[in-house]
């Protein structure tokens, strides 16, 4: 074979390849287009429309289950235990406390500061005492002394002519006591009542003024920080002491 | 006789790489076009194994054969009769037979090979 020969039998052959494989390409991949006419749309929405409302169904389904679920855990005994577990947290003053109450301030009387000589004024424990009391009576629901949440076993007391409430002393004056009602209402008749006390007029006697705050619609109390030790108290059997 | 072969997986692998498609109503023109191809070619090697190849021809036929493949199959389209059947069962035809005249060719020269194989 010469060589003129050679190159267009070669040049043929590339062609010829060429278009084999283009052929081969179109008739293998052809260009796919829509050719459904409107009856074939309509049977494919059909489908797809069922698809659609099984997957509806589905769901549906689902949120009902889930809807069960939450209703069931709400009622379970976990939940209410749980809930009772709260309040009677927030009851034993376990908890922060925010409500419409009012403010005290125990502040030694400025006019009997004489210059050099050390303020002597000190809150002694009985008339806290008293002040606790007489907040108690009308109508306070959770107090604080100098930031200390008085509860239920609270004791005010003297250490070594120290006030301490349950281990907090109580050495500069002045003090706030926080004092938490039911309502604004309530937290009104005890800021009247308060004005025309006896414990202010006790304070007095002991070199201190006691201040009243206008009835205020958030007051915070905080929440009792000392583990609560229960020494002497026991649960009452069901028999016993609970239908009494 | 292995560069025409090299030409042929060149040119497929070119039109593979290359991604070319043409639309489907012409794929009929394509497929004359490569039977005429396909004749013209093994037309020429009959002709160079029968010592009568001409290069003019080889070449003028090649894509003038294509050309009437095609156009007569357009033609075929447009009157309504199919037309590149006829280019079809020509070019199928003479492809067969030049086939068949290349595999005696071959075989007798294969045949005279050993003769004179055996001779010596």
């Amino acid at each position: 074979m010469d060589k003129p020969k050679k190159v267009s039998f070669t040049l043929v052959a590339v062609i010829v390849g060429f278009m084999i494989a283009i052929q081969f390409q179109t008739i293998k991949k052809p260009v796919e287009r829509d050719t459904r006419d409107i009856w074939q749309l309509r049977e494919d929405l059909l489908k797809e429309k069922e698809l659609q409302s099984g997957l509806l169904k589905e769901i549906r389904s689902n949120e009902e289950k889930l809807s069960a679920y939450e209703s069931k855990r709400k009622q379970s005994k976990e939940a209410v235990l749980r809930e009772t577990l709260n309040e009677l947290k927030a009851e034993a003053g376990l908890t922060d406390i925010t409500g419409p109450g009012i403010i005290l301030k125990v502040e030694p009387v400025y006019e009997d500061i004489k210059l050099g000589e050390p303020v002597t004024a000190t809150v002694s424990p009985d008339l806290l005492k008293r002040l606790q009391n007489e907040l108690n009576m009308y109508g306070a629901k959770q107090v604080s002394i100098d930031g200390q949440r008085v509860i239920n076993s609270t004791v005010i007391r003297d250490i070594n002519k120290e006030t301490k409430i349950d281990g907090h002393a109580i050495k500069d004056l002045p003090i706030e006591i926080h004092v938490v009602t039911d309502s604004l209402k309530n937290a009104e008749k005890l800021y009247n009542h308060m004005q025309v006390s006896k414990s202010a007029e006790e304070f007095f006697i002991d070199n201190m003024r006691l201040t009243v705050s206008e009835p205020k619609p958030s007051v915070t109390v905080p929440a009792y920080e000392n583990p609560i030790r229960v020494l002497n108290m026991e649960t009452a059997g069901g028999e016993k002491g609970g239908n009494t | 006789m292995w560069l025409p072969i090299m030409g042929m997986i060149v040119g497929i692998f070119l039109g593979l790489l290359t991604d070319i498609r043409i639309p489907e109503e012409y794929s009929n023109y394509l497929s004359i076009a490569v039977l005429a191809a396909f004749d013209t070619l093994f037309g020429g090697i009959r002709a160079h194994l029968q010592n009568i190849y001409d290069e003019k021809v080889f070449v003028s036929g090649f894509f003038f054969n294509i050309l009437l493949a095609a156009s007569l199959a357009f033609l075929g389209v447009h009157l309504g009769v199919d037309l590149y059947l006829a280019a079809v069962f020509a070019f199928g035809v003479r492809l067969f037979q030049n086939i068949a005249v290349i595999r005696r060719i071959l075989l007798t020269k294969w045949s005279t090979n050993q003769q004179k194989a055996e001779k010596k």
